[in-house]
């Protein structure tokens, strides 16, 4: 009978020894693998806003944040009068409606021709903006419109006085007309309608910093 | 050779952990941009933390295989590939094969700080970057320099060992 003992026993090849750093170098870094909770934190790509069109006109079922950047009003109201008393120039203030109902109003801006908006949130303290993460909803004042084919929007622009708000003006607009980025109507003064110039800013909802940067440019 | 092997044992946990612990964090800032953007989407000025061998993924995933494949041989082939080479080292009893196997391990052993200084010129270009974009360096980073330490005590064990 034959007896094998360890010396007969097949030896490993030389380098076999050399794999141990590796399986030391494995190890460790699959037991931080299994421990750590947040393995991807920061390292996963956000890919969600990839498909996001950022120029041209309006892809139906995407929605859109949509504000006044800038009204231009007529130097006389409807009446052919000055707009305030005292020559004051009017209180603007517009209301964005979308099937019927108003979807956004904006702040008054007080004795203006031309009023503009930055569509941004000016009650906004400045240490928020350091501590606090604040969401766009809450930070970005436009409309949240959602596009399909043949669907309109209105303007309705208000002069705000302290007996009764007076109408400015309203304006109808097609959305298939609607591009992403910068949209201008100048308008004709009519019996119903002061207003001058509209400027409406459409930008895409989800899309990033850097296409938002550039489309409110 | 006990203690050496166990230095190198050392070595490898270290630089395991090293290459995948956090080793980088980015500080995004866009200059006098930056409160818009908190407004606009946080997110994108949200702190990332990076490992190695995260850094090295991130850059496969951005096509810049030049430099993936360059941190890859510097920091994660390199040091195994010695740390291998002293490991074997430490067993041969043949002094010439010993003394050849050292002079391999010194050539492998001029790359050993190269990842130390790819990560230098990381935060160097990140702190450049316009907007005040600052980088930390994160425990990983320290882990994966105590690697690197200790393969050179187990260097000197071995040159040591090979005059006597």
């Amino acid at each position: 009978m034959t007896d094998i003992s360890d010396f007969d026993a097949p030896k490993p090849p030389a380098w076999f020894g050399a794999v141990i750093p590796l399986l030391l170098v494995l190890l460790a870094s699959g037991f931080y693998w299994f421990i750590s909770t947040d393995k991807d934190n920061g390292e996963s790509e956000n890919t969600s806003n990839s498909k996001i069109k950022l120029r041209g006109q309006l892809s139906p079922g995407q929605t859109y944040y949509i504000f006044a950047s800038e009204i231009e009003v007529y130097p006389t109201n409807l009446k052919n009068e000055s707009w305030d008393q005292g020559k004051k120039g009017p209180d603007i203030r517009y209301r964005l409606l979308w099937k019927g109902n108003a979807v956004f109003e904006s702040i008054t801006k007080d004795d203006s021709l031309i009023a503009d908006w930055s569509g941004l949130s000016i009650e906004l303290n400045w240490k928020d903006l350091l501590g606090k993460s604040v969401s766009s909803d809450d930070a970005i004042k436009a409309g949240r419109i959602r596009f399909e084919e043949g669907e309109k929007i209105e303007i309705a622009v208000e002069d705000v006085d302290v007996a009764s708000d007076d109408d400015v003006g309203r304006h109808e607009i097609d959305m298939d007309n609607l591009s992403i980025g910068k949209n201008e109507f100048k308008l004709t003064k009519t019996d119903t309608s002061a207003i001058r110039r509209i400027t409406l800013r459409v930008l895409p909802v989800g899309s990033n910093i850097q296409d938002l940067a550039n489309i409110m440019k | 050779m006990n203690l050496t092997r166990f230095l190198i044992a050392c070595s490898s946990i270290l630089l395991g952990l090293g290459l995948i612990g956090p080793t980088l964090t980015i500080f995004p800032k866009a200059g006098d941009l930056t409160w818009f953007i908190k407004i606009i989407a946080p997110e994108e000025l949200a702190v990332s933390t990076y490992s190695i061998l995260g850094v090295i993924q991130k850059l496969f995933q951005t096509n810049d295989l030049f430099l993936a494949i360059l941190l890859a041989l510097f920091s994660v082939f390199s040091p195994v590939l010695k740390l291998s080479f002293y490991w074997h080292a430490t067993g041969l009893k043949n002094p010439k094969k010993f003394k050849s196997m050292l002079e391999v391990i010194h050539y492998i052993g001029k790359f050993s700080m190269a990842e130390v200084f790819a990560l230098a010129l990381i935060i160097v270009v990140i702190k450049s970057f316009p907007g005040g974009s600052t980088a930390q360096l994160e425990w990983g980073a320290y882990l994966f320099t105590s690697s690197v330490i200790c393969s050179m005590f187990v260097s000197f064990r071995l040159d040591s060992s090979k005059r006597s």
